[in-house]
């Protein structure tokens, strides 16, 4: 189903387009909402909390005003554009925000996110640098910390059983985004980027029980699907930091070519690595975030001893992502004042070297403003990788 | 660039001691270059701030400090070329310049075999192994050395995680401090083992604590000298003491480092009972209260001077605090010891900061500065390739506005009757980076100064009245 009655181009659409309205009805009715940034904040104890965890995002299309007022411009415009929104007043649904540490722009900014929104829960959680067994075992204790003070916000214990069940429920989401990945593996694939893109962003800001049932519908709707919404065009993976907008990827595709892989902090780098449901809770969390969510703010030792070897172990999983997807090019879309991911550029263009997949490398400004300039470029690409 | 090199002036310190630096810098770097050409001493790539010179100092290895190498290139006024390179390697101009120009220069280095062409005092030695870390601090330095891996495959990195806890004003700190300190000394003692690994000796812990007893003692000595700067007139600048952050920053655990304070406490005190301050005419005491400096524009310095304003204190690089105030746990253990100081360090404003409703540490910081060494405004410094140390300096100083109001304010005497008072502290904030010239303009800089020093002006004016 492509037309009208579609959940993909009613349903989403409409979430998509109004960021948040959801969140407001659900604020009406009673409920507590929780903000976060990144990836790295374990969504599953808000949920755990009987709260709704909310992911704030940024806005292209609005240009930073108010934000600037208490925040440096060589701040991440990604996280200047969140912060301003929410200063503007777009996230006045929200009883508390989760900020992790994901970044010096992150970190450094906390104190003006917190005093500035002035909400009656906020959070700043740690998170190692590095993966041994050492952090592991940190990391649970900070994770136990930030159900601690969760309990004090709600009033009431939050417990293991809580917990598991939470995880459960956001492990059943992941599995259902993977599900919807499938359908990209056709060529040309029965999904498109935009629509995926739209389906990240929204589902984000809904209660994992609703996302899972809307996921669960437009799977349904996948299934039934017998036209395919893109034609037949080169094969592209976007790699970077959080996309979480549909822009980029409609440039792409309205260049004739399809996304199929986002190895990005809202799509598979956050989305396709699940926690251990057997491991004890923290332990479990602890896991996920420091060591499978793949983040180049995270150290990982160089095992191998060689560059190639490690680059091979950094970025590995985008290898075998682009290979099960049959990317045919990658854009590394990173932004400016990109500390983690700014540093990797180099280390990333061998290693798609190495593994024979063109590449893109654009840094960008979180901006609509700037997308004619990169139009051009992707279709110069395209038209590189088509010969 | 040589033009612009030559025309460069060196800028005017205040004390002897200060003065003293240049060649002290020139000669550790000299040193770690002569160190690797005769094999006695393993040479660490590091990073200062991490609570390990201790470390490497009993283990008789030999850091080369690469954000001080940075810094001397942006203050010879040649990181440009540096920064060039690593542009062409990929690296975005937008990233931390100090570590784009050392990657810049180990890219060049490795490329020719040798070091660059008239390399800035030599030039930076090759390292062994390289101490990069992932505190909750900066991103580039846990990503500088893995990035440098590229050009140098062969050199190992030990990275060392420090977190702290980040204040909450609800929250009391202490009750997460037990398995902070935990993970940090397991961090420090894996250091220990990579180091040991490295250079093939055993740690001599007695050793050890002779070093952190001797930087103990040097921060405390720190903290009573730069406490002497409080004088009216005040005897040793901002412009100063980013020469004197050399023995804090880069040779802390070292006997020479605690001789230096020694000879500087002198020499302040004996300026003091001179009444000999920076300037002739004091007439403006200013707070550098935040960024780094540009390296090479430090001359900005002796503009404030010019005008009358001096700088009896500043946040930047005064990365001690006093060590009988931290509640220090005993301990026989040097590296124990070492991380509960970290934490001390780190969490040292917390609780003053809970005492004052919305407080926050390092708000506070900045006003124990102000009332402390009687400041009368505020600059600030927006570095624009570093978020480390420059994000959150204006809503700092939105916070301090609050405080130090445009208008008279009422304060409650001892002895019950109120008093009027102007606290008023205008404030400045200047534009460009900590090395790369291109983003730096004398004239608006300048600019921008002299009419801050008309502000100040017509407060004092205003307070008179």
């Amino acid at each position: 189903m492509n037309g009208k009655n579609s959940v993909i181009s009613s349903r989403v659409e409409a979430l998509y387009r109004d960021y948040g309205k959801r969140a407001k009805e659900l604020k009406d009715e009673g409920k507590t909402l929780i903000g976060y940034v990144c990836s790295f904040v374990p969504v599953e104890m808000i949920s755990a909390a009987g709260c709704i965890p909310f992911r704030i995002r940024g806005d292209i299309n609005e240009p930073v005003t108010k934000g600037d007022t208490v925040l440096e411009t060589i701040v991440c415009p990604f996280i200047r554009s969140c912060f301003d929104l929410a200063l503007k007043g777009k996230y006045d649904f929200l009883s508390g925000i989760v900020i992790p540490h994901g970044c010096d722009s992150m970190t450094r900014s906390y104190s003006t996110w917190s005093y500035s929104l002035d909400l009656p829960y906020a959070y700043f959680l740690n998170i190692p640098s590095v993966v041994k067994p050492a952090s592991f075992e940190f990391f649970a204790e900070e994770i136990k910390t930030y159900k601690k003070t969760l309990e004090a916000f709600i009033g009431h214990e939050i417990t293991e059983a809580d917990i598991s069940q939470a995880i459960k429920l956001h492990n059943a989401y992941r599995n259902k985004i993977r599900t919807i990945y499938d359908f990209r593996k056709s060529d040309p694939p029965m999904v498109s980027g935009v629509e995926i893109s739209k389906i990240l962003t929204v589902g984000t800001s809904l209660p994992v029980e609703e996302a899972n049932a809307l996921l669960d519908e437009i799977i349904e709707e996948l299934k039934t699907r017998s036209e395919p919404p893109l034609k037949t065009g080169k094969r592209i993976l976007v790699d970077g930091a959080c996309v979480d907008h549909a822009g980029l990827v409609k440039l792409i595709e309205e260049s004739g070519a399809s996304v199929v892989a986002e190895t990005t902090c809202n799509g598979m780098r956050d989305t396709f690595p699940l926690t251990d449901e057997q491991e004890d809770p923290f332990t479990g969390l602890a896991r996920r975030y420091l060591d499978k969510i793949n983040c180049p703010k995270t150290y990982r030792e160089n095992r191998a001893g060689s560059f190639e070897g490690n680059i091979a172990d950094r970025f590995g999983d985008i290898g075998r992502y682009a290979e099960h997807f049959h990317a045919d090019g990658a854009i590394l879309y990173v932004y400016k004042y990109c500390d983690p991911f700014g540093f990797e550029v180099p280390a990333r263009k061998a290693y798609y070297n190495a593994i024979d997949l063109p590449l893109l490398w654009i840094e960008d400004l979180y901006s609509s403003g700037t997308m004619g300039q990169i139009k051009t470029r992707i279709q110069a690409f395209l038209e590189m990788i088509e010969q | 660039m040589a033009e612009q090199k030559k025309k460069h002036k060196k800028r005017r310190t205040a004390t002897r001691a200060a003065a003293s630096i240049g060649p002290m810098v020139k000669e550790f770097i000299a040193g770690t270059v002569r160190a690797q050409r005769e094999g006695a001493q393993k040479l660490a790539y590091s990073f200062i701030v991490c609570h390990h010179e201790e470390i490497l100092r009993a283990m008789d290895v030999l850091p080369i400090w690469t954000e001080n190498f940075a810094g001397v290139c942006g203050a010879k006024r040649d990181a440009e070329r540096f920064l060039q390179r690593a542009e062409s390697l990929g690296f975005s101009r937008s990233l931390c310049t100090y570590a784009l120009c050392g990657l810049g220069f180990d890219h060049w280095r490795e490329e020719l075999g040798e070091m660059p062409p008239d390399a800035p005092w030599g030039g930076q030695a090759r390292p062994d192994f390289m101490i990069s870390t992932g505190q909750i601090l900066c991103d580039p330095r846990a990503k500088w050395y893995q990035a440098a891996q590229q050009y140098m495959p062969d050199v190992p990195i030990y990275n060392i995680d420090l977190p702290y806890p980040l204040y909450h004003p609800d929250r009391d700190h202490r009750e997460e401090l037990p398995y902070y300190h935990k993970y940090i000394v397991e961090e420090l003692k894996g250091l220990i083992a990579f180091v040991e690994e490295q250079t093939g000796k055993k740690m001599d812990y007695e050793r050890l604590w002779e070093r952190v007893r001797l930087s103990d003692k040097t921060w405390n000595l720190i903290e009573a000298t730069y406490d002497l700067r409080s004088a009216i007139p005040c005897p040793m600048g901002t412009g100063d003491a980013m020469n004197t952050m050399v023995p804090i920053n880069f040779m802390m655990a070292t006997q020479d480092a605690y001789d230096f304070f020694l000879n500087l406490k002198q020499e302040l005190e004996e300026k003091i009972k001179k009444k000999e301050g920076v300037v002739e005419n004091e007439k403006y005491r200013l707070l550098w209260g935040g960024g780094l400096p540009s390296w090479f524009a430090l001359g900005d310095f002796n503009y404030f001077n010019s005008k009358g304003a001096v700088f009896p204190a500043e946040t930047t690089y005064r990365m001690v605090a006093p060590i009988a105030e931290m509640n220090i746990p005993k301990t026989d253990d040097p590296v124990e010891h070492l991380a509960w100081r970290w934490l001390g360090y780190w969490t040292f404003w917390y609780d003053k900061a809970r005492q004052r409703k919305g407080g926050e540490p390092d708000v506070e910081r900045l006003i124990n500065y102000i009332e402390r060494y009687k400041i009368d405004g505020v600059v600030m410094h927006e570095a624009f390739s570093c978020r480390t140390w420059h994000v959150g300096l204006i809503w700092q100083l939105h916070q301090l506005a609050k405080i130090y109001k445009p208008i008279p304010v009422l304060r409650l005497g001892k002895d019950g009757n109120k008093t009027q008072a102007w606290r008023e502290n205008p404030s400045l904030v200047l534009e460009s980076d900590i090395i790369d010239i291109t983003s730096y303009s004398e004239v608006d800089t300048r600019n921008k100064i002299d009419a801050f020093i008309d502000t100040l002006e017509s407060v004092a004016k205003s307070r008179v009245d």
